[in-house]
């Protein structure tokens, strides 16, 4: 028993030490997507180039965290993220280079870094998810920023301490300015909106009736209603132009200390061709950013979203002045 | 107390206790680097108010765990309850349910809409003391079930010869043998809450962790200031609670003392179905529900579920692995210490006990970002270390050792030194000494011990995503990847299967060890 257990542990022992000179036909990805929103298309990746994928998966902010630790020895090529945060972190501390112009033309001006220091991958709308059963559509405000209104004391479920909801703060900053922000923050805490742990944390309250509706990405509740048809929720989509319905891009970036840029940008590459943007709408009900490639029918339409434009270059960096007005407005303490 | 450890035992304890203060170190580092201003975080009311909300909750749970976990274990150990085997290893399950887990399962539940309406919705501070007081007890009741199983039956004969009944042989001869393992069950409780995330922040409860995390990007000198000031609390809290007092009753291998619980017995019993219930049934039952439901609508948009589970089969094999290899080199890491806080007076040794202790207290991304830090830092043969296998268990024992150590300190002062002392005069070496007189006594101790590190590493999360080797999977990683998505079905399928694990691994290497 005790040495079998001993020769298991030897077995493992061996076959993870990393390796220690890099394979040149090896990349390593830190993905804060998960593994069930983009596995299947590594695998088709490394089939098509031969090139061998390693993905270390997490959170975006804990590897953002990780790969600033790890400095100039980060093992990492590439780094995905779900939301620009993470990766306006790592180009604002110079860990990420300039991506090939084959990469960067693949995805329009706005939903990439001036810089070219990462892409736009995929697009996740902001939306107020309701409770069908608890209100109606026809009650719900054209504009985010009528849900300051004390008809909806109570009512708002918020997630403060949430990547996508901090992105959406810093676009509302640079498009209405900071006092408009910081006003808008405040007014929320007012008016008792109720900070939750997560997107997926306020979907669940609202599905089970907990609080009647709630600012978040409009994937969540999609998946939610895969998981469980019989949910009475939906997504509510603000009027046209309103910073209530911003596109929050999941977001690539080539590391600066890659060891194989080149593998690396031909990694970006793939991400935003046909294949993988197809595979992003039709299977994780995201809105494609390149290739020309037509929502899938289960998604809105971005043509009826009617996005507000912005400058998604600053969406990423900022952040810490948008972590400041969060926390000046009260609206993080339950 | 005569006997005293060897001054190469304490040196070594000294040595361990100094690696347990990197984090520390590396969190001093990161304060000065990133120019944390320690004074302003501490009168900050954004730091006091999470600060006060973090200790309320710990001294509450604390409170709670420690009374149910001694009560749990008086009961199954030494009340004439029937299916005791079952109850042995059911109770001790709930440690392994992740604290996210166990919250979004109580939250998905109770209240209008949840899975049981009738019952009332529970979250803020209530809903974060009722899940971790159901995740917790375990630290209180493996220790104190372990050593209710080794004292010694003659003093508790003698109490009842000489007259005493049941309540005042309870009370005077048994609550002062397991006061210590109580209180150091009750300190891991108290440490642990202070580090909890995952439940504090499901349940909107606002604490110093939860500032923690959200400072963690884009406020980085808040962030690690905080954590330092989490650091030196729980240094010294662990340092306060030092020294558990040497009961000195004989241990033993006899058969207990069993009590008739008489008109007890039903309420006992309760209490028994009531955690068991709430703290492992209730959800399983919730994990039930979410594959049911999820499983009838495979194939609509996505599903990581996929036509068979074999996919469980990597990472169900790779959590037992680690957390085995994990509860073993934790024991064997914290023997010198604990042995060095418990028969040495040398202020090395009590503090080398605490550094190990107040490592538990810290979310455990600052510990797996500390042992970043140390392994990138080191010099090139070690640095070859970095996220391998190796360096993933040093991370878990590092944050888990505490538990191990508790239990061994325990145990080792409850050794009668006399026994100690005749063999060394019947010309017994120190290796022999304590090879066959001290380890058999406190066996059943650092066996709870490992019982407590192996179901908290087998939920282990933040080091276990940062610091594995790439593509070591868990079911730890792969609850967290379903749940961050949606992927209830599978959080739910993954769950049942980590409980089933650790009730195998509970089974195979601490019940089943035990004394009858």
């Amino acid at each position: 028993m005790t040495i079998r257990l001993l020769l298991l542990v030897l077995t493992f022992a061996t076959a993870t030490l990393p390796g220690c000179a890099t394979d040149a036909d090896t990349i390593t990805v830190y993905s804060g997507r998960t593994e069930n929103l983009i596995q299947p298309l590594i695998d088709r990746f490394v089939d098509e180039t031969g090139i061998e994928v390693e993905v270390r998966y997490g959170d975006s902010a804990d590897l953002a965290l990780l790969i600033d630790q790890e400095g100039d020895r980060s093992p990492a090529d590439v780094v995905i993220s779900q939301s620009p945060g993470a990766v306006g972190f790592l180009a604002g501390n110079g860990r990420l280079a300039r991506l090939s112009d084959d990469v960067l033309d693949q995805v329009a001006p706005e939903f990439r870094n001036t810089d070219g220091l990462w892409v736009g991958m995929s697009g996740r709308i902001r939306v107020l998810v309701y409770n069908t059963e608890m209100v109606t559509a026809a009650e719900l405000p054209d504009s985010v920023f009528d849900l300051t209104d004390p008809a909806y004391r109570g009512e708002v479920a918020v997630a403060p301490t949430n990547g996508s909801f901090q992105d959406f703060v810093t676009a509302m900053r640079q498009i209405h300015g900071d006092d408009v922000a910081a006003e808008w923050l405040a007014s929320m805490a007012d008016n008792d909106a109720q900070p939750y742990a997560n997107n997926s944390a306020i979907v669940q309250a609202v599905g089970r009736g907990e609080v009647p509706m709630g600012l978040v990405n409009h994937y969540y509740n999609l998946r939610a209603l895969a998981e469980d048809p019989s949910l009475s929720s939906a997504n509510h989509f603000f009027a046209d132009g309103d910073v209530g319905s911003l596109l929050i891009a999941t977001a690539i970036g080539v590391l600066a200390t890659s060891d194989d840029p080149e593998a690396a940008n031909r990694f970006a590459e793939y991400m935003l061709g046909e294949t993988a943007q197809t595979f992003f709408t039709n299977e994780t009900f995201e809105y494609p950013l390149a290739a020309d490639v037509t929502p899938a029918p289960s998604v809105p339409d971005l043509a009826d979203v009617s996005l507000t434009t912005y400058d998604f270059d600053d969406l990423g960096g900022g952040l810490e002045r948008t972590k400041q007005l969060i926390d000046d407005s009260g609206l993080e303490s339950p | 107390m005569k006997s005293r450890a060897h001054p190469a035992v304490v040196a070594i304890a000294g040595a361990i206790g100094l690696l347990f203060l990197f984090p520390l170190v590396y969190l001093v580092w990161s304060v000065a680097r990133l120019g944390g201003d320690l004074g302003a975080t501490l009168a900050s009311a954004a730091t006091l108010e999470p600060l006060r909300n973090s200790l309320i909750l710990a001294v509450a749970t604390t409170a709670t765990s420690g009374i149910l976990g001694v009560a749990a274990a008086g009961i199954v150990v030494r009340g004439d309850v029937p299916l005791r085997r079952l109850w042995r290893i059911a109770l001790a399950l709930p440690l392994v349910i992740p604290s996210f887990v166990g919250a979004t399962a109580v939250l998905a539940a109770f209240g209008p809409g949840g899975l049981l309406p009738w019952v009332p919705r529970l979250d803020g501070f209530w809903g974060a003391w009722f899940v971790l007081t159901l995740l917790t007890y375990p630290y209180v009741y493996l220790p104190v079930a372990a050593r209710l199983g080794t004292t010694a039956p003659g003093l508790e004969e003698a109490s009842r010869l000489l007259g005493a009944g049941t309540r005042r042989t309870l009370r005077r001869v048994v609550w002062p043998q397991v006061r210590s393992s109580t209180v150091a069950g009750a300190l891991l409780v108290f440490l642990y809450v202070l580090s909890d995330f995952g439940a504090v922040a499901l349940m909107r409860y606002d604490t110093i962790t939860r500032a923690i995390f959200s400072a963690r990007l884009f406020d980085r000198a808040t962030s690690v200031t905080l954590g330092l000031i989490l650091a030196v609390l729980a240094l010294a809290v662990a340092a306060a609670a030092q020294a558990p007092a040497a009961a000195g009753s004989e241990g033993s291998r006899e058969r207990q003392v069993r009590y008739a619980l008489g008109w007890w017995r039903l309420p006992g019993q309760l209490l028994l179905v009531a955690l068991v219930g709430l703290g492992l049934v209730a959800p399983i039952a919730v994990f039930v529900a979410w594959l049911v439901r999820g499983s009838t609508t495979i194939g609509v948009g996505f599903s990581g579920l996929g036509d068979d589970v074999s996919f469980l089969v990597t990472p169900t094999i790779n959590s037992a692995v680690a957390a085995v290899v994990t509860a073993a080199a934790a024991t064997v890491v914290v023997l010198p210490v604990a042995y060095g806080a418990v028969r040495s007076r040398r202020l090395a040794a009590k503090l080398s006990a605490a550094a190990v202790a107040s490592v538990f207290a810290l979310p455990g991304l600052v510990v797996a970002l500390a042992v970043v830090f140390w392994a990138i830092a080191a010099p090139e043969p070690l640095a070859l270390l970095y996220q391998s296998f190796a360096l993933l268990i040093a991370a878990y024992v590092l944050h888990f050792a505490a538990q191990s150590l508790r239990a061994a300190q325990t145990a080792i002062a409850d050794v009668p030194i006399a026994y100690d002392e005749a063999a060394r005069t019947l010309g017994a070496g120190a290796m022999r000494r304590f090879f066959t007189i001290e380890m058999p006594l406190i066996r059943p101790g650092l066996i709870a011990g490992a019982g407590l590190v192996l179901l908290s590493t087998l939920k282990e999360l933040p080091a276990t995503l940062l610091l594995a080797p790439i593509g070591f999977k868990t079911l730890a990683t792969t609850i967290w990847s379903a749940a961050e998505d949606g992927f209830f079905a599978e959080v739910g399928l993954a769950s049942l299967v980590l409980i089933a694990l650790s009730a195998v691994l509970t089974w195979l290497f601490v019940v089943r060890r035990e004394p009858v």
